[in-house]
């Protein structure tokens, strides 16, 4: 499944670049992030609990953060394990983009979910999906502006 | 009329014997909620087991971590295959000559493939285990598309059997190839249609589907340590073969396993199989000394036991100008996931696919299946038919349509001009049969008569002429089918299953005051047997239906026999009984004569007694002669009247049918409307016209969910997509149309008493009665065929792309 989205920003392009390599910020941005632990430079370990319709799934996963191409463009890739309810595996591609009322960020998210979790929840994936990077950079924007003020 | 004859005709009436639509005497409890399932068995003491899954469709299994399992309260083991190794029952055999991993040895080749086994106190400590075995996964390639199975990238799925060249059916050319199977002569077909004026070519896929059973699979083992007994209750369509294949793989004698099938909620060849849930609730009930267990939940039950289909069927069939049929050829691809674990005959590993000539008489035909393993679950039962038989119906019943269209001629025309006639039966057919009877032609105009075809071909073409004037956006399709049924399954001399000959057998025993019990090697799994078997016999043996109890399912007390799927349980087992009835009516003869004091020859059967020929007022009823067998000291005659058949078939059966669907397309929402369906079945001798009524019924409503969106599909990464009832149809009665039913008659030949078996027809018609009513709606627009399940949206992108909505 692919996502693509954007969303604005009211912050300058460098603040919100660095931002998205802060896993304190991460950690307080994504949805059901309950750890959030940074392994090195760019790998993470976080522990997300999603729900997917009736399953709710608890992810274990490694995520590799790759900053090289900055501030212009973020990227991460990583794998997710929720035991039985099944496992996701995917990357973003964020493109950060300068303009008078702060940054457009375009990502384009790439996730592939196996086991129970697509069986079941199939229908609810995209959806689901879709709600939590909404909510991520709801959440993210929301950080950023408290952390100005 | 004379007072004798009233009084045959009452007593013949009071039989409730062939022919008489006698009430199901097994819904008494069906309807009170009285059944006996295998989830109402309930042991002291008795234990569940629970499986972890593979939520992968193709990895290594790196490790398996059970101790935060263990450390549950209630969790008494946790089986996987390093236990099972020692005893040599990590893998098991299949019934089509493959192997299949009882619990994940070193891979899993499927998503929902059994790893490992947890037994705890209630099923669900054994649940919340499930969530705690912790699996370490490598993921490898995925092959879901077959027709990549043997690419050079291709990931090869057996590595157990990889370097085998030669397989349970003949060659393998490449690791994921499992068999080629070929049938009639491929080099005078090629000929036949390099020569003929008219070739139709199409590829026809019948998507994959499952049974998808009321009742799922499950199992209760309880092994006695003391006496050495092992008894085994289960969704078994076929206990004595699942009796003998558990004493084969346990190494327990079979004289001490007890295998029974309680009642069974729908079986619809998902029941057929020997699943990994068996063998484990088998050994767990060894290890732990105490009654385990295990039933599946409905994603288990659509992801890991047995599927149905999954043929990609590519056909070229051969006319003349005018429409006569001169050759037919056929390439299947077929899809039998991780493991051969279809259900057939041994020497048919694509079952009776080669009845795909079908109704017709086609001089010269040929047939080859490639069968391929992908990253699917393993499977390939009947699902309501013969073996294959709903495949190769749906394929040539596709096919003369898409001839039809080439031809442009009228496809009932077609048919008509092609059937085998009814002087030439039994007919010899291109691929190997020989069919035993039929009159297709008669059935065919009865069919068309009666739903007014020409009438509705002119409603029809004026329905386009509406639809292209912008008057209505409804399309109509007419839906034709005349199919050809090969069941009851099957003579020993080419029909075994693991080697087991395809036989079946009745044991009678008639009671002193008259009343019967007969027990049979079948079990009905919602056919009825209980009520149409005593009518067999009470016809046979002049005792009421209602005196006669049937039983089966129990191998200790049934005789042996190989179960109830193809249809095989009226003709092979109703013959059995029917000839264990003539057993008995044989020992009765002798002694109503020695009764009457007449010689054997002097007396003659007359409906329920035996009576003196020209001395109507002397005769015994088989109440007496019953009586009298145990009571009376008769000469030369032992005492009791007993009689036991182990019938093996001549031949098989061949019923038909002429099915007609009427159907309103809406071409903006892609709904299907089903105006009209009409089933003329003609399955022979009919023993109780009401179940065959309900039997058409069923099958239609199980065909039309297949035809009409029913399947189980996969992703790329082989996700199951449609695992549970959400996503997997099953019409409700919202769904379900009027249907008209009818029949012909043409009695079996070599049938003891006709039959031919009916419960599965309406699946093998229906299915292309539906299918070609929605090609047919677009027919006049250019379509020559589009792929089932023709769901709503399909039907959409089948308009959209055929440009027939305004922004297309």
């Amino acid at each position: 499944m692919v996502l693509e989205e954007e969303v604005q920003i009211p912050l300058d392009r460098n603040t919100v670049f660095h931002a998205l390599n802060d896993p304190e910020v991460l950690k307080q941005s994504i949805p059901g992030c309950e750890e959030l632990k940074q392994i090195s430079d760019t790998e993470l370990e976080a522990t997300v609990v999603i729900k997917f319709g009736p399953v709710k799934a608890s992810f274990n996963s490694n995520v590799e953060i790759d900053p090289s191409q900055g501030p212009e463009l973020f990227k991460l890739a990583g794998k997710g394990d929720a035991g039985v309810a099944g496992f996701a595996s995917g990357g973003a591609d964020v493109h950060l983009e300068e303009n008078d009322a702060g940054t457009l960020l375009k990502y384009v998210v790439n996730i592939d979910i196996s086991g129970k979790l697509a069986q079941v929840g199939g229908r609810l994936i995209e959806g689901t999906s879709k709600r939590i990077a909404k909510k991520f950079f709801a959440n993210f924007e929301e950080i950023l502006l408290q952390r100005q003020t | 009329m004379s007072a004798t004859a009233e009084s045959v005709q009452e007593r013949r009436a009071a039989l409730k014997g062939l022919g008489t639509s006698r009430k199901r005497v097994e819904d008494a409890r069906f309807t009170q909620g009285k059944g006996n399932y295998v989830d109402d068995i309930k042991l002291p003491d008795m234990l569940f087991g629970d499986f972890v899954r593979s939520q992968h469709a193709h990895a290594r299994v790196k490790s398996i971590d059970t101790s935060a399992a263990m450390e549950l309260p209630g969790v008494i083991a946790v089986l996987t295959a390093k236990d099972l190794e020692p005893l040599n029952l990590h893998w098991m055999p299949t019934l089509a000559g493959d192997k299949q991993m009882v619990l994940a040895d070193g891979k899993v080749l499927f998503q929902g493939q059994e790893i490992a086994f947890v037994i705890a106190e209630d099923r669900y400590i054994a649940a919340d285990a499930v969530d705690l075995v912790k699996v370490e996964f490598e993921e490898l390639p995925v092959l879901v598309d077959p027709f990549k199975a043997e690419l050079p990238d291709a990931p090869i799925l057996r590595e157990d059997i990889a370097d085998e060249k030669e397989g349970a059916h003949g060659a393998r050319r490449h690791p994921n190839h499992i068999f080629t199977w070929e049938q009639g002569d491929k080099a005078a077909t090629e000929s036949v249609l390099s020569e003929a004026d008219v070739v139709a070519e199409e590829m026809v896929y019948y998507h994959r589907t499952h049974p998808c059973p009321m009742e799922t699979c499950g199992s209760v083992a309880s092994m006695d340590k003391v006496n050495g007994k092992l008894t085994l209750w289960g969704t078994f369509q076929a206990p004595h073969v699942v009796r003998t294949v558990a004493s084969l793989l346990s190494g327990i004698a079979e004289h001490n396993i007890r295998v029974v099938s309680p009642d069974i909620g729908g079986g619809f060849g998902n029941k057929v199989g020997v699943y990994p849930g068996y063998v484990c609730s088998i050994v767990a009930s060894i290890v732990t000394g105490k009654p385990v267990k295990w039933v599946e939940d409905r994603m288990e039950n659509l992801s890991a036991t047995a599927f149905a289909r999954d043929y990609w069927m590519q056909g070229k069939i051969a006319a003349t100008k005018d429409g006569k049929i001169t050759g037919l050829w056929c390439h299947t691809t077929a899809d039998h996931g991780a493991f051969d674990a279809c259900a057939d005959p041994t020497k048919y590993p694509a079952g009776f696919m080669s009845i795909c000539t079908g109704s017709y008489d086609i001089p010269t035909a040929y047939l080859a299946v490639d069968g391929i393993y992908t990253n699917k679950a393993p499977g390939g039962v009947a699902y309501r038919c013969s073996f294959r038989v709903t495949e190769a119906a749906y394929f040539i019943e596709r096919m003369i349509e898409v001839l039809a269209i080439k031809l442009n001629m009228d496809a009932a025309e077609l048919r008509a001009k092609n059937f085998i006639r009814k002087d030439q039966f039994p007919y010899q057919s291109a691929l190997g049969w020989e069919y035993d009877s039929g009159d297709y032609h008669t059935a065919w105009e009865k069919a068309l008569e009666s739903v007014g075809y020409s009438k509705l071909r002119e409603e029809q073409a004026q329905r386009v002429e509406d639809f292209k004037a912008g008057k209505t956006r409804k399309l109509m399709g007419i839906g034709l089918c005349h199919f050809t049924e090969i069941v009851g399954a099957g003579p020993v001399k080419n029909c075994d299953i693991l080697g087991m000959g395809m036989f079946d057998s009745c044991e009678i025993r008639i009671h002193p005051t008259g009343s019967a019990l007969a027990r049979l090697g079948t079990i009905s799994q919602g056919q009825g047997h209980a009520t149409t078997f005593a009518q067999i016999l009470a016809t046979e043996i002049g005792i009421s239906a209602d005196d006669i109890t049937i039983e089966e399912g129990d191998t200790d007390t049934a005789p042996y026999g190989l179960g109830t799927y193809g249809s095989r349980s009226t003709p092979v087992a109703g013959a059995a009984t029917a000839m264990a009835g003539r057993k008995i009516r044989a020992k009765a003869q002798m002694i109503a004569a020695y009764l009457l004091e007449v010689h054997d020859n002097d007396i003659e059967w007359e409906v329920d007694r035996f009576v003196v020929k020209g001395a109507p007022e002397k005769f015994k009823t088989m109440k007496e002669i019953a009586y009298a067998s145990y009571n009376q000291a008769i000469p030369g005659v032992e005492p009791g009247l007993e009689a036991v058949s182990y019938y093996d078939p001549p031949n098989m059966t061949y019923p038909f049918g002429a099915y007609v669907c009427v159907m309103d397309v809406d071409v903006d929402t892609g709904v299907s409307d089903i105006r009209q369906f009409y089933a003329l079945d003609d399955c022979g001798t009919r023993i109780n016209p009401m179940i065959i009524e309900g039997q058409v019924h069923g099958g239609l409503t199980e065909a039309l969910a297949i035809a009409l969106g029913q399947e189980i599909a996969y992703d790329e990464l082989g996700n199951i997509k449609t695992g549970t009832l959400m996503d997997f149809f099953i019409p409700t009665s919202w769904e379900t149309p009027n249907y008209e039913t009818d029949f012909t008659e043409t009695p079996s030949p070599h049938h003891p008493i006709g039959a031919k078996g009916v419960g599965e027809s309406p699946n093998v018609g229906g299915v292309p009665a539906f299918s070609n009513a929605i090609n047919d709606a677009f027919r006049a627009f250019g379509l020559t065929h589009t792929h089932m399940p023709h769901d709503h949206w399909r039907i959409w992108k089948t308009a959209n792309e055929l440009g027939l909505h305004a922004d297309s």
